[in-house]
This record gives C-alpha cells, sequence and structure tokens, in this order.
C-alpha cells in the first residue's frame, strides 16, 4: 500500500472503531450528565450486549461465518437481533438502576461509583463463569461485499455499523433536543434542583438516561462482534475506558460531544497504532484523559459543571 | 439509667467509661498481637503460613488504601501502581536485570555494599545489592513521590474524575513496565530477586521469616495509621472528604493535604511491593493490574472505609476466603459430588468465583452495610437526662483572651474593600463595592435576596476571585488570595447553609478550625513528640473554651457527631469552628437563620459579646432588629450595588432602601 492508502485505511478502521467508542460514550455521558456519576457497569452491559447479539443471531441458525445471507432475510435478521440486544440491555441498565443505585441516589461520597464497579464485576464474572473464558465465534452473515477507496479497502460491514450508529445516534439527538422527556433529561441536567421543582420526574428522566444508555451500549456490543467477528468476557474492560475517555474529551454531559469524541478516540486508536506501536496506544489514550482533565475539564462541547458553593 | 439518681453538673462522661473502653482495647490489642506471634508455631505449616504472610501484605495494602479512600475520600482505582512501583524498584536493585558495566565510579557504592563488582566472561560488571531493608523505606519514599507525581494534576478535578484518573495512571504502570524491557524484563517478569539477609541468615524461601516480616510491618503500619488519622493532619484529611470547600474556607491547604495522603498511601503501596516480591522473589507485570486496586478497595469496603482494624479485618477475610474457604468447600462439593453420584457437582470450582464474590461484597455492603464491618465511628451514647437540662449560660463571656484580635487597635481600619466587581457569565453579582470597616465594630451587610451578600463573603475570605478591586486586611492586600491563607491572616466565617463536616464531632469540628494555627506536620504526629502532645492539649483546651461561649449547649455533646445535632447548635459549632480559628475579623452569613426568637435573642447577645471582647465582625443578617441590636453601621446592597451606607437608624429611613425591599413596582405605582 502506498502511504496514502495506508493513511486512508486506517481513517476507515478508525471511523469503525470510532463509531462503537461513540454508541458506549453515550451512555457514560446520558448519565453522567444527569446524576454526575461514572457508571463503570457500563463497560460490562456493553460486553453483554455482545453476547445477547451472539446468542440471539445463534437462535436464528447462524453460527461462524459460513452462513451468509442477503436481502430481506439478511435485514431481518440483523434487524431483529439489534432490537432484541438493544431491548435487553436497555432492561439490564434499567434494572442496575432500579435496584442499586436508585437506594443511593442521595448518598454523598463515592458510594455509588463503588456500587458500579461491583455490578461491572458481577455482570465479568458472571459471563466468565457461564460462558468460559475461550473467546467465542459470533456469528456473521453479512456477504463478503467490498470495496476500493484511494487504495484502501472497505467493507460491507463498516459501512452498515457507520450507517446503522449514525442513525442511532441522530434518533437520539432527535429525543434528546425535541421530546417532552428529552427536554425533561436537559433541565434535569442543567439543574436537577429546579427541573424537579418544575415537576420534572427525576426518575423517568433518570430511567430513560440508563435505558437509552444501555441500548446503545447493546448495538455497540452487537458492532464490535460484527466487526471483529468475535467476542469475549474481557471486551468491556478496554472499550469502556476508551469510550469514558472520548466522553470526556467530547465534554461529558453533552450528546454532540462524546459522538465527535467517540469517533476521534478511534482515529487515534487505529492512528497510533499503525504509526507509533500498538502496545501504547492506550498509554498515549490515558495520557490524553489526563491531559484534557487538567487542561480541559469540559472537553471540546462541555459545559463545565457549575461549581456547588 | 443512673441519670435520675445522680444529677450530674458536669458535662463529662461518667468517670472511668472511656478509660475502661482503652484497657478492653489494650487488652485485645495484645491478644490479637499474641496469636499473630504464635500462628507459625501452632500451624507448623508451610502453605498456610504463606498465605498468612500473603494476607497480611493484603492487609498493608488495604492500610495505605485506607488513608485515601478512608481518610482522604480520594478514590484511588490505581492503586496497584505504587505496589508495582515498590516492588520493582527493590527487584531491579537486588536482582541481576541491570549489569551495567564496572567503572571507579561504582566504587563508593561498593564500599556502602549497595553494588557489587562481578566478572561475567572477563568484563567487570556492577552487581546491584541493595539490602532489603534500605529498601523498604527507600522504597516507600520512592512510591510516595510516583504518588505525588500522580496526586499532582488530578486535584483539582472532582472526586469521581480522580477515580478515572487515577485509574488510568493503574493502566499505564504496567504497561510501561511490560513494554520497557531493558528495565523490567517485560512481560516475563524479574528474577532471581535477591532475599532478605538477616544477621548474615537468608530467609530463603520458608515462609516463616516473611510471616514476621509481615506481621511486623502490620503493626507498623496500624500505628502510623491510628498516630495520623488522630492527628492535626487527620483531622484535615476527614475535613476534606467531608467538605472541600468548608475545609478550605477553615484554613486549610487542599493541595498539600491531598498530595500527603496520596504521598503516604502510595509510600505503604510503595513498601509492601518491595516486601511482596522479596516473598516471591520475582515480578511480573501481570500482578499488578485493575483487579488489584479493585481486590483492594473491596477489602477497604468490607472492612468499613476509615476503619483502621476494619480494613485489616476485611484483607483477612478475603484471603481467607480465597486461600481457605473457597479451596475447602470445593473439596465438600466435590465430595458430596462423588457421593451422590453428580458429575456436575464434582466439576464446581469455586476459587474462580472469588471475583464475582467481590463484586457481590462490593453492592451488598455499599447498599446495606456502608460502614463496614467495623465502623470507624461508634454510636455516641445518648445525653443523659441531666446533661439535656443542664444550664444555658447566656452571653456575658470573658475567657476568650486569646483570639486575635488582642493585638489589634481598636479604632484603626481593619478591613477596606474598593471597587469590587464580581460576574457570573452575564450576571454581575457585585458592581464596584467599597466597604471598610473599623477595627472593633460590628458591620452588617442587608440587601433583599439575590442582591451578592454571600458573593461578598465568598470574594473576602478567597472562595471566589474578584474580577476587578482590591480589599486590604489589616494593612495587607489580600485580593485573590487563596482562602485558607486569608483564614490564616485572620479572617474566618460562617455558611448561610451551614457547612460543617457531618461525620465528625463537634470537638473534631472545631479543632480543624484550629487547623491553621498548630503546626503538627506528618511526621510530628507519628512520634507525639512532647511538643506535639502540648499543642494538642492546649488545642483542645481553647476548643472547649470557644464551646464555652454557649453555655452548655454544646459541651455535653462534644463527642457527638455533627449531623446528629438540632439546626441551632450546628449554627453554634459552625460560629465555635470559625472563632477556633483566632480571627481579627469574623464573617457571619445569616447566622440567626432558622432560629426560634428566643434561640435568636441569645446568640444575638453572644455574637454582641464576641464584639465587647474584641473581635471585629461582619455580619449578614435578615433580621432588622437584630442588625438594629448589634450593628454600629450597615450597608445595603441590592443588585450587586451599595445603595446606602449609614447608622441602622438612617438606612432604616433611606428612600432608596425602601424601595429595594419593597419592589420597584410598588414605586412607581
Ligand atoms: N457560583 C455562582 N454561579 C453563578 N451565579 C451565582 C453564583 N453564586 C451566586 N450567584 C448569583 O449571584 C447573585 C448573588 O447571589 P448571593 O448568594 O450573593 O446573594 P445573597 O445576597 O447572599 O442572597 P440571599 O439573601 O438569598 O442569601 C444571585 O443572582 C446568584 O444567583
Ligand atoms: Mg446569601
Amino acid at each position: 500500500m502506498t502511504p496514502s492508502a495506508l493513511f486512508l485505511q486506517q481513517v476507515i478502521n478508525g471511523l469503525s472503531l470510532g463509531a462503537m467508542y461513540s454508541l458506549l460514550a453515550l451512555g457514560f455521558t446520558l448519565v453522567y450528565g444527569i446524576l454526575e456519576l461514572i457508571n463503570f457497569s457500563h463497560f460490562n452491559v456493553f460486553m453483554v450486549g455482545s453476547f445477547i447479539a451472539m446468542w440471539v443471531l445463534q437462535f436464528f441458525g447462524l453460527s461462524g461465518q459460513q452462513v451468509i445471507l442477503t436481502g430481506w432475510p439478511l435485514l431481518g435478521v440483523l434487524g431483529a437481533a439489534l432490537l432484541i440486544t438493544m431491548l435487553a440491555t436497555g432492561l439490564l441498565g434499567v434494572g442496575i438502576e432500579r435496584f442499586s443505585l436508585r437506594p443511593l441516589r442521595n448518598v454523598p461520597g463515592p458510594v455509588a461509583m463503588i456500587t458500579t464497579i461491583g455490578i461491572s464485576y458481577i455482570l465479568f464474572n458472571v459471563i466468565l463463569l457461564t460462558v468460559g473464558a475461550e473467546t467465542k465465534n459470533f456469528p456473521n452473515p453479512l456477504p463478503m461485499v467490498k470495496w476500493h477507496v484511494g487504495g484502501a479497502v472497505v467493507e460491507l460491514r463498516e459501512v452498515l455499523i457507520w450507517a446503522i450508529s449514525l442513525v442511532l445516534m441522530l434518533l437520539l439527538q432527535f429525543f434528546v433536543q425535541r421530546s417532552r422527556l428529552g427536554k425533561a433529561m436537559r433541565a434535569t441536567a442543567q439543574d436537577p434542583e429546579a427541573a424537579r421543582m418544575m415537576g420534572v420526574e427525576v426518575d423517568r428522566v433518570v430511567i430513560t438516561a440508563f435505558f437509552l444508555g444501555s441500548a446503545l451500549a447493546g448495538a455497540g456490543g452487537m458492532f464490535f462482534g460484527l466487526y471483529y467477528n468475535f467476542t469475549s468476557f474481557l471486551i468491556g474492560y478496554t472499550a469502556g475506558l476508551r469510550a469514558f475517555t472520548a466522553a470526556v474529551l467530547g465534554g461529558i454531559g453533552s450528546v454532540p460531544g462524546a459522538m465527535v469524541g467517540g469517533v476521534m478516540i478511534g482515529l487515534i486508536e487505529s492512528l497510533s497504532g499503525q504509526y507509533i506501536a500498538v502496545r501504547w496506544s492506550d498509554v498515549i489514550i490515558f495520557s490524553i484523559l489526563v491531559l484534557i482533565l487538567v487542561f480541559r475539564p469540559a472537553g471540546l462541547f462541555g459545559r463545565l459543571a457549575p461549581t456547588k458553593s | 439509667m443512673d441519670t435520675l439518681a445522680e444529677p450530674r453538673q458536669t458535662d463529662t462522661p461518667p468517670p472511668g467509661s472511656s478509660s475502661r473502653r482503652r484497657a478492653a482495647e489494650a487488652a485485645g490489642t495484645v491478644a490479637v498481637f499474641a496469636f499473630a506471634m504464635l500462628f507459625p508455631v501452632l500451624i507448623q505449616n508451610q502453605a498456610d503460613i504463606d498465605s498468612a504472610a500473603n494476607a497480611l501484605s493484603y492487609a498493608l495494602l488495604a492500610l495505605g488504601l485506607n488513608i485515601v479512600v478512608g481518610f482522604a475520600g480520594l478514590l484511588d482505582l490505581g492503586y496497584a501502581a505504587f505496589f508495582a512501583i515498590g516492588a520493582y524498584a527493590y527487584g531491579i536493585l537486588s536482582s541481576w536485570q541491570l549489569t551495567p558495566p564496572w567503572s571507579a565510579s561504582w566504587q563508593p557504592l561498593a564500599s556502602l555494599g549497595l553494588v557489587a563488582r562481578v566478572m561475567q566472561g572477563n568484563a567487570a560488571v556492577v552487581h546491584f545489592t541493595f539490602s532489603f531493608w534500605l529498601m523498604l523505606p527507600l522504597s516507600g519514599l520512592i512510591a510516595a513521590g510516583f504518588g505525588v507525581l500522580f496526586g499532582a494534576p488530578t486535584l483539582r478535578l472532582k472526586g469521581d474524575y480522580l477515580a478515572i484518573v487515577t485509574l488510568g495512571f493503574g493502566e499505564i504502570v504496567p504497561i510501561v513496565v511490560r513494554n520497557w524491557s531493558s528495565l523490567t524484563n517485560g512481560a516475563a517478569g524479574l528474577n532471581g530477586v535477591a532475599a532478605p539477609m538477616l544477621f548474615g541468615h537468608s530467609f530463603g524461601i520458608d515462609a516463616t521469616p516473611y510471616y514476621y516480616v509481615g506481621v511486623g510491618l502490620t503493626v507498623l503500619l496500624i500505628f502510623v495509621s491510628i498516630r495520623l488519622r488522630d492527628s492535626r493532619i487527620g483531622r484535615a484529611w476527614m475535613a476534606i472528604r467531608e467538605d472541600e470547600v468548608a475545609a478550605h474556607a477553615m484554613g486549610i491547604d487542599r493541595t498539600r493535604t491531598k498530595l500527603l495522603a496520596f504521598a503516604v498511601g502510595a509510600g505503604f503501596a510503595g513498601m509492601t511491593g518491595t516486601y511482596y516480591v522479596a516473598k516471591l522473589q520475582t515480578a511480573t507485570p501481570d500482578m499488578f493490574n485493575f483487579n488489584v486496586s479493585v481486590m483492594i478497595l473491596v477489602m477497604v469496603v468490607l472492612g468499613g472505609l476509615g476503619s483502621v482494624w476494619g480494613v485489616v479485618v476485611g484483607a483477612m477475610l478475603l484471603q481467607l476466603l480465597q486461600s481457605w474457604f473457597l479451596p475447602d468447600l470445593t473439596g465438600w462439593i466435590h465430595a458430596l459430588g462423588r457421593a451422590v453420584g453428580s458429575a456436575g457437582l464434582q466439576s464446581v470450582q469455586l476459587a474462580q468465583a472469588s471475583e464475582l464474590i467481590f463484586g457481590i461484597i462490593l453492592v451488598t455492603m455499599m447498599l446495606y452495610r456502608r460502614d463496614g464491618l467495623i465502623p470507624a465511628r461508634r454510636r455516641t451514647p445518648a445525653l443523659s437526662l441531666a446533661q439535656q437540662h443542664a444550664e444555658v449560660r447566656r452571653g456575658g463571656i470573658t475567657g476568650l483572651g486569646a483570639l486575635g484580635a488582642a493585638a489589634a487597635v481598636p479604632g484603626g481600619p481593619l478591613l477596606e474593600i474598593h471597587g469590587i466587581t464580581k460576574r457570573f457569565g452575564g450576571l454581575v453579582a457585585l458592581k464596584s463595592v467599597d466597604l471598610a470597616l473599623t477595627e472593633g465594630d460590628i458591620l452588617a451587610v442587608i440587601g433583599p435576596n439575590g442582591s451578592g451578600k454571600s458573593t461578598l463573603f465568598n470574594v473576602i475570605t478567597g472562595l471566589s476571585k474578584p474580577d476587578d478591586g482590591g480589599i486590604v486586611f489589616a494593612g495587607r492586600d489580600i485580593t485573590g488570595l487563596a482562602a485558607h491563607l486569608v483564614t490564616r491572616a485572620g479572617v474566618a466565617r460562617t455558611f448561610q447553609n451551614i457547612r460543617l463536616f457531618p461525620e465528625l464531632t463537634v470537638l473534631e469540628n472545631v479543632l480543624v478550625g484550629e487547623h491553621c494555627r498548630l503546626r503538627t506536620g506528618p511526621l510530628r504526629a507519628v512520634l507525639r513528640t512532647p511538643g506535639t502532645r502540648r499543642e494538642e492539649r492546649e488545642a483542645r483546651e481553647w476548643a472547649a473554651e470557644v464551646l464555652g461561649i454557649f453555655g452548655n449547649r454544646l459541651l455535653p455533646r462534644l463527642s457527638q457527631p455533627v449531623r446528629e445535632l438540632s439546626y441551632a447548635n450546628r449554627r453554634r459549632v459552625e460560629i465555635a469552628r470559625a472563632i477556633a480559628s483566632r480571627p481579627r475579623l469574623l464573617l457571619l452569613d445569616e447566622p440567626t437563620a432558622g432560629m426560634n426568637p428566643a434561640e435568636t435573642l441569645e446568640l444575638a447577645e453572644q455574637i454582641g459579646s464576641l464584639n465587647r471582647l474584641g473581635l471585629s465582625i461582619l455580619l449578614i443578617e435578615h433580621k432588622l432588629d437584630v442588625v438594629t441590636q448589634l450593628a454600629g453601621k450597615v450597608v445595603v446592597l441590592d443588585h450587586g450595588e451599595k445603595i446606602a451606607e449609614g447608622s441602622p437608624r438612617e438606612v432604616r429611613q433611606n428612600e432608596q432602601v425602601l424601595r429595594a425591599y419593597l419592589g420597584r413596582s410598588t414605586q412607581v405605582a
């Protein structure tokens, strides 16, 4: 490959990673925007999502990459798998909120955050103990369609991941901007006390945030499987940290910020892997996280949280 | 039950009860220690002694994390990084990992026994032979240095960001260790780390000597933890944990105090790393990943955040669970499976479930028992009837000779504010406000809601920076000075919405107020030198004297956490906490808000007598009769502007003031 084709190829890879990170980052941002809580359980809701998607696809009779579908059957199977996965992880998120976080809503200090670490551990180990430690071959019914662009290769699955992610994010943005509940979410994120006094039902807003965030994480988990052709109990941790960095980079609490931040982190990962070394990618990404938090804690798009004094 | 029989005049707890408790505690400590010393003799089983030694290293880590998370409230998710740093520091300096060529410049180190000249083939190389006993404190210092390095950029962040940044550092350190092969031998890990030597004997691979070193270290770190907790330093950590802004305003240097917690915690982990690696004689990057940090966190949470003995017990329990209980239980289930012929039961491996159990412990403890198994703070007994009905003195304080105002010259200018402007985005909260307070006076600031009164206090005390203008206090420009320095200069304050440290006792809250007048640093706190003892005793005497302002309202409640106090009493504690810093100027933000008329009257008299002792006071107050009773001069703010100034009587009759209070529309009509 020529240098420019190589660069283009890494940009394409980065965009696919970025789409996943964006979907995952949105969950962090929605919950943080409203509760000021870093939700570590989100890491493994994503991982569980990829397993649910795998099971649904297997339920449709797919295994590995042997069965290739086209046309309506393909759309039907993928659509159903996506819907079921998103619904399941959405409900998982709501359950986590309802039973482990709501009782701690007004408890000061790191209590709620420690709880989410515990939940994350539980999800992680339940999958590890029931499914096993070996990586699982993820069913992929997509035909191997490729396009050559400027010396680089774009696959159908990448285009599909970009397109669906974009649609999901636009739907979310539309929901947050236009719907009543979305407006209530924004009001609560701005000023929970005032929102409550204006009659916003905070519980409903929080549940919505958890449902939407977790559902998007489920979609991200499914795309992970389709992209890499495998899944494993381990995938939540690294992806989660990168997505969190993306949310901070974009400005935590900001929906467009999470999208842009996700894509940027995806690009940074693929380009630094190409031009520096894969083994330093995480160090680079964490250094970015630290630098942003220290020098520009509001991120690229974020509002600075009002200082409570 | 004895209260009716013997009504008590004093407010001290029944004599003997605390010394009896102390004796019981001491006896318990001795029993635990004796058991720990005898354990290897009783057990006689190398594997069990070895897991006990491992349990001790986790107890050491838990003690260190407890300083950071339990005392200072800083959630550190990358704590294992410091463990790794201490481990590799000793590992590298006592193995064959680095063998630079020999040159004469190594000779001084060689004569100290730190390096040796060794022939490899026909080239002379340096072999590092740092002693374990030297490296133990040295690794502590190295790790503490890294603690400061990693802590510094995170300190301005709010708590939850801190967690994620430390998590990031916790990831970076093992990656660097893995990739920097020339220094660390990469993923393969260090090998041939030297075992400790004592009196010419090597510890070798016998578990017993390591176990005793572990016991010694545990005793040391428990001692250090307790000494720090019960000192000026520990109080500052807990104040920051409870309310960072209030702690800052009470004279605590946030940066230093937090960094100190990071450094001490990291130091503990560094020492433990050296101990652990000496015991294993190898180190790999995998020994220090996120799971280790979480496991230590689980230990601390299980035992009780902030509870020194609790976290030791938590660490022991989890280690017992992992190395004895789960394998044993697995064995029993297998036996049961063989007995009933179930292949399923025979294949159960509970040891793999330990992380699942960690997760369940974390969630369960957070939901149902946040204080842990051994809570840091025991419940205080309810007050006796006699104590509740103790006589309340009103006003007439004479004993506070040692206020900062002692050196004051009444009649001179104390506080001068020129053209202070403060904006919040588009909102101008203060618009070029001038104000002057004469030493020994009470100046009241009044104005409608949102007129900028509290903002004025925040600007004076350094909690927020003015956009324009200057503040001179006692001849010194304090504009933009950090809040803890303003307090040290002699300005103390209370908050409109009471900002005490809820989990700390009345006495501790007031002692935090004295923070900037005390000198004890970490080293002296641990050694508890005679000077420190004296300082602490005097601090307590002064605290009791200050609390005496409120008669017997607070003195019987000295050891009660302030969250249990009534609203009026919390206001009183806040005033006492401010006075404890020996201010020359006291800023009171609506001190009587929420008090009933009798309580208001009582407090107004007490404020009056404080003033007669020489304390200058700046008072925000909505109750005009209080203002009239106390203040010589009144300043009226409206929409951030000073609209009137004068005696209470003059101000009451001022047209503009009436208009501001009644609203513009009324005037137009
Ligand atoms: N941190 C802040 N960020 C933004 N606006 C602020 C902040 N602090 C105060 N304000 C605004 O500044 C104005 C003055 O507030 P301030 O609290 O000083 O009023 P106040 O005179 O103390 O009122 P009150 O009698 O209700 O206590 C208000 O409009 C308030 O909303
Ligand atoms: Mg106010």
